[in-house]
């Protein structure tokens, strides 16, 4: 799920870039510090919409860099157990599929595929129900549940389920 | 499908949504508006009453703490009831919530549970990096894919084929290793757009030329309708993949399915506890038996492929390298070739002749019955090429001449049909 909050990091600049685009500088280097990165409190931040405040710089003993604390705006993605998320699978083998949801990887095992879809090998692999009716490839679309979630420094991991009410394919890209 | 019957264990761990809606919402109570306040009730529509048609009038704070706080009651004693007049119910929970604590845990995805989410810390099982990081998968799920695909192989009338790639299906040579004699190669590369047609490749970012063995793009071709392909190299991921897309840029053959040296379990030895297939349904193509001493059985040993020179040397020979010869392997009648109508054999005597259920088969009894058609009906004797002391049964030669079918002996008779000998010399042949 996605949220708009405000956070806050200490921002340490090299004497260099200070002058007239000090605070441009600074924003810069925010945006490339910290967008694109994970955390497991606030999980993954998408992109900073605004700067709420920078607060005034502290010269570090010894160094001459600063450390400004700066409150920004962001955008950030977490997924939650529980949630339902829609996904686009990315790859299908016989222990199941992996999906994506942005920056998130969600694994489906076949134990939570639906007892009807079996595994079908091929050049093109996928899991199909015995009548043919629905099928899941390379990139379909999903709706599924989190029933687990993982954050570390760089991407977040997720288990999934499909064998729920209302969960599975939405828009099979054979026939859309 | 309600929330209660979902967390069994009411966690307040911030991983669990409802939760930590509930925090949220109850920290926030100071900063809400109209707009909000009408957003937040029908969100919480469950506790839908008189109190939201309230909130949208009122504005003050004291107002708003007081509805959250009646809220966050109202939630609870929703799920009060549900609790205390269903013990019944509860029990059931209780019971539910057990059978997902006794949870098999078959595998892991980024230390997860692939089937109840719970955070595992054990290490038991097998890592399959190839396929996708994170994932592991327990001995027991691994027993059970294998039987499920198998089953499934075997209905479509497929083995499994592991092939290794240097000196089997490719050579490669470090740029810097090249000879004089073969820079005449380095004008002659396929262009790296259009692989499909190309043999010789120049891989800059890898500082690497590889050249495909003749034959190799229709060995593949003919052998994937017969055989689900695994690549199993001694070279690092990088390099594998980069030569996977060599030899397959439709991903038609391989798929996800090339496994590095980093992927193994043991270093210096392959091993089929990371292919996902039944042994008895595998066979390996390889130019190294050192590698495999665990599945000697399964392992079909290939000549070597060495067209760089750099190649040659490695293994000690002098000679001149077939790319300074300016020459090569024969395309149809090389050694991927006649591997391949092996394979043919292979494939034809496992699903068309043997009688018996296709459970009991395996495949490693086809090939001993294949290799043992090779020097069927011939006797060897074998002259100067044992020491003299040398117990002559137990040396490596006099077996593999026994394994591929023929009868030796250590005395001339009038049945022998060869004779091996190490060089012509006055006492070696004696009356034939």
């Amino acid at each position: 799920m996605f949220f708009h909050i405000v956070l806050e990091r200490n921002m340490q600049l090299h004497p260099r870039y200070f002058g007239r685009n000090l605070r441009d500088n600074l924003v810069s280097k925010l945006m490339k510090d910290v967008e694109g990165t994970c955390s497991g409190r606030h999980g993954f931040v998408v992109a900073i919409t605004g700067i709420e405040n920078i607060g005034k710089g502290l010269i570090r003993d010894g160094t001459g860099f600063v450390t400004f604390p700066v409150k920004y705006q962001c955008v950030v993605f977490r997924p939650f157990k529980g949630e339902i998320l829609e996904a686009v699978v990315t790859m299908v083998n016989k222990m199941g599929f992996f999906a994506e949801a942005g920056p998130v990887q969600i694994f489906v095992s076949n134990h939570l595929i639906p007892d009807d879809m079996e595994f079908q090998s091929g050049d093109m692999p996928n899991y199909t129900t015995s009548d043919g009716s629905v099928k899941i490839q390379k990139d379909s679309e999903v709706r599924l549940k989190i029933i687990g979630t993982r954050v570390d420094a760089t991407e977040i991991f997720c288990i999934g389920t499909i064998k729920d009410d209302f969960l599975g394919v939405i828009n099979d890209p054979a026939t859309a | 499908m309600s929330l209660v019957t979902d967390s069994p264990v009411h966690s307040s761990s911030s991983d669990d949504f409802a939760a930590f809606l509930d925090a949220e919402l109850d920290s926030k109570s100071s900063d809400s508006s109209p707009n909000e306040e009408g957003a937040k009730g029908e969100f919480d529509s469950d506790s839908s009453d008189s109190s939201t048609n309230e909130e949208a009038e009122n504005d003050s704070d004291t107002e708003n703490q007081r509805i959250k706080r009646s809220r966050v009651e109202k939630l609870e004693n929703l799920e009060d009831p549900k609790r205390s007049t269903s013990n019944g119910s509860l029990e059931q929970n209780l019971g539910a919530s057990s059978s997902k604590d006794a949870c098999i845990h078959p595998g892991s995805f980024g230390d997860m549970c692939i089937l109840c989410g719970q955070k595992l810390n054990e290490e038991t099982g097998v890592t399959f990096g190839y396929i996708h990081k994170g994932l592991r998968l327990g001995n027991d799920e691994i027993m059970r894919l294998r039987n499920t695909d198998v089953k499934n192989l075997l209905c479509h009338k497929k083995l499994y084929l592991v092939l290794d790639l240097d000196h089997t299906l490719l050579n490669s040579t470090q740029l810097m290793h090249m000879t004089l004699e073969e820079e005449y190669l380095k004008s002659q590369i396929d262009s790296l757009q259009d692989v499909s047609n190309g043999s010789l490749f120049m891989l800059d970012f890898m500082h690497m030329m590889t050249k495909l063995r003749p034959f190799v793009r229709t060995f593949l071709k003919e052998a994937s309708q017969m055989f689900e392909m695994y690549i199993y190299t001694m070279g690092d991921r990088a390099y594998a993949l980069e030569m996977a897309k060599l030899l397959d840029p439709r991903r038609e053959y391989f798929n996800a399915r090339v496994i590095s040296r980093d992927d193994g379990t043991q270093r210096n030895q392959k091993g089929l506890d990371i292919v996902l297939g039944q042994e008895s349904a595998v066979l390996i193509l390889d130019d190294t038996e050192t590698a495999w001493t665990k599945h000697k059985d399964n392992l079909i040993l290939m000549e070597r492929y060495h067209f760089f020179a750099s190649s040659c040397h490695q293994f000690g020979f002098n000679c001149k390298s077939l790319s300074e010869l300016k020459s090569d392997e024969s395309d149809s009648d090389g050694a991927l070739a006649s591997v391949l109508k092996v394979l043919r054999k292979i494939h034809h005597m496992f699903f068309d002749e043997l009688v018996d259920n296709l459970d009991g088969r395996d495949v490693r009894q086809v090939l001993k019955t294949v290799r043992k058609d090779v020097l069927k009906g011939c006797k060897i004797v074998f002259s100067r090429v044992f020491p003299t002391q040398f117990q002559a049964e137990n040396h490596h030669l006099w077996k593999m001449a026994e394994q591929l079918g023929a009868t030796c002996s250590r005395e001339l008779d009038p049945s022998v049909t060869h004779v091996v000998s190490q060089k012509l010399g006055p006492r070696s042949l004696v009356g034939l």
